[in-house]
């Protein structure tokens, strides 16, 4: 009934190949382009000086306001599309525009870290 | 930390939930923890993260399912860890809805300007429906005990309300501060025990101090000697073994005389202390004075007050109480600590046979 949680992804993330498909993201970035006709946008992302680009599906969200160059949130499932790669089919897409993305960057480590920390003394305590 | 591999044993005991402060406060905890938490096998609706006993929860989270009824909102809130049902009431006020809202709008057309009540509840209403009702994708903050129905966790929410975030400030925040929670409060074992033998030891010792005092009270005495109120305390260790640990049992038997004497000796330095009783002369066989009923001290302060306001050094401000202290220790005897004075100042003050002039000074009319 529930849909999988959207885990937090960067940008940079989700066409390196660390999230696989029918797994559920939420991804921010920069609204560059939509394309009604197709149902397609793009968000887009600065990241140790190069662009990544996200596309996102948008059937479901429609019809949404599209403002291009504001930031959006998009929450959904990773879908391999041809030609385009990895791609997000959206349930859930949010215009932040304003968002202190820095801020969100650090939210988002902060919380990896935590679990990182917890799962690691976790095995320390299976261990002994 | 994984919760689903307690083991039933480790519980802690129900009677020791209350102590723990995360047991009555809404816990943030992520929703993949409240989905994995063990439920109590002692008391249902109880859940343990980490053997801290919790049974209501605070979540925020984006709405990603919602389903309507008649009297519930039913939304799935998504934290970015795991997904977990709500269950949202309508209140009264959502439910009479329908016709009052338009009733209301007019209502506010005929008067306008002044204040209308009508009005005002019908936007009132309608401010309550709008944080209420949510969509898909919107912020939703809950909290509210969580329950198990159908072998799936759910939030019954006691409070819900939508979450307006535009720039995902609340969100943001909300990530930020979580971690530290379960890094300071959530993941820190609660160490009761420790405190627990502490709270009897010392409850022991203030039962000791309480009966001697009530003896002293009740019986007027004037003077005592230690072994004429030992016998007062014997209850206390001979209940003892029963409340400490069993392992201590065989030895008690032994030591209970020494047991006995530390605990009269621990009471009795605390009586001095708070100056109840004092030595009069310091011998191997101790008189203890009880401060209260002991009518030469209380004359001899009285004494040294009213002479000393007499002269001109005094005779304005009044006798500051460590010149009468030294005082008192001349004429009386020397083992007359402050404590004791000051429970001596404080009844003759009672009595009206002394006036403080400030905090510290005394004179005599």
């Amino acid at each position: 009934m529930l849909p999988a949680a959207a885990v937090f992804h960067f940008p940079w993330e989700v066409n390196s190949g660390a999230v696989r498909e029918g797994e559920s993201v939420r991804v921010f970035g920069r609204l560059v382009c939509y394309q009604p006709e197709e149902s397609r946008a793009t968000l887009s992302a600065q990241h140790a000086s190069k662009e990544h680009h996200v596309a996102v599906h948008t059937l479901f969200v429609e019809p949404f306001n599209p403002i291009i160059g504001a930031q959006y949130i998009v929450l959904g499932e990773i879908e391999n599309a041809e030609g385009v790669g990895a791609m997000v089919r959206a349930r859930v897409l949010n215009c932040v525009d304003g968002v202190n993305v820095a801020l969100l960057q650090k939210a988002i480590n902060e919380q990896r870290s935590f679990f990182r920390e917890r799962e690691h003394t976790c095995d320390d305590a299976q261990a002994t | 930390m994984q919760p689903a591999t307690m083991d039933p044993a480790e519980e802690p005991p129900s009677m020791l939930w209350g102590l723990d402060p995360i047991f009555c406060a809404f816990a943030r905890l992520y929703v993949r923890d409240i989905l994995q938490m063990t439920e109590s096998i002692q008391v249902p609706g109880i859940y343990f993260y980490n053997l801290h006993p919790i049974y209501k929860v605070d979540v925020l989270g984006t709405v990603v399912y919602k389903r309507e009824r008649e009297d519930f909102f039913c939304y799935g809130v998504d934290d970015g860890t795991g997904v977990i049902n709500c269950l949202c009431w309508k209140n009264d006020l959502f439910k009479e809805e329908a016709d009052p809202t338009k009733s209301g709008g007019k209502h506010s057309d005929g008067a306008r300007g002044g204040f209308n009540p009508v009005a005002e509840l019908a936007l009132l209403r309608q401010a309550q429906q709008s944080r209420c009702r949510l969509e898909i994708g919107e912020l939703l903050r809950v909290r509210g005990p969580v329950k198990t129905s159908r072998q799936q966790r759910e939030i019954m929410a006691s409070t819900f309300y939508k979450v307006n975030d535009p720039v995902m400030a609340v969100q943001i925040a909300w990530m930020m501060e979580v971690p530290q929670l379960y890094r300071q409060c959530y993941d820190k074992p609660l160490q009761l025990q420790p405190n627990a033998t502490g709270d009897s030891a010392l409850s022991s010792l203030s039962k000791a101090t309480n009966i001697i005092k009530e003896f002293l009270k009740q019986k007027s005495v004037t003077r005592f000697r230690p072994y004429d109120v030992q016998d007062l305390l014997q209850p206390l260790i001979s209940s003892q073994p029963q409340t400490a640990s069993a392992d201590l049992e065989p030895v008690a038997g032994p030591s209970a005389c020494q047991q006995l004497r530390q605990l009269l000796k621990e009471a009795l330095q605390i009586l001095q202390d708070e100056g109840i009783v004092y030595c009069k002369v310091k011998s191997q066989d101790d008189v203890y004075q009880v401060t209260a009923h002991d009518t030469d001290l209380l004359i001899a302060v009285k004494d040294v007050i009213r002479e000393d306001s007499q002269r001109e050094k005094y005779a304005e401000k009044g006798c500051h109480i460590l010149h009468i202290l030294s005082a008192v220790r001349q004429r009386h005897s020397l083992n007359v600590s402050k404590a004791t004075l000051e429970l001596v100042l404080k009844s003759l003050e009672c009595n009206s046979d002394i006036v403080s002039t400030s905090d510290d000074h005394y004179t005599a009319f």
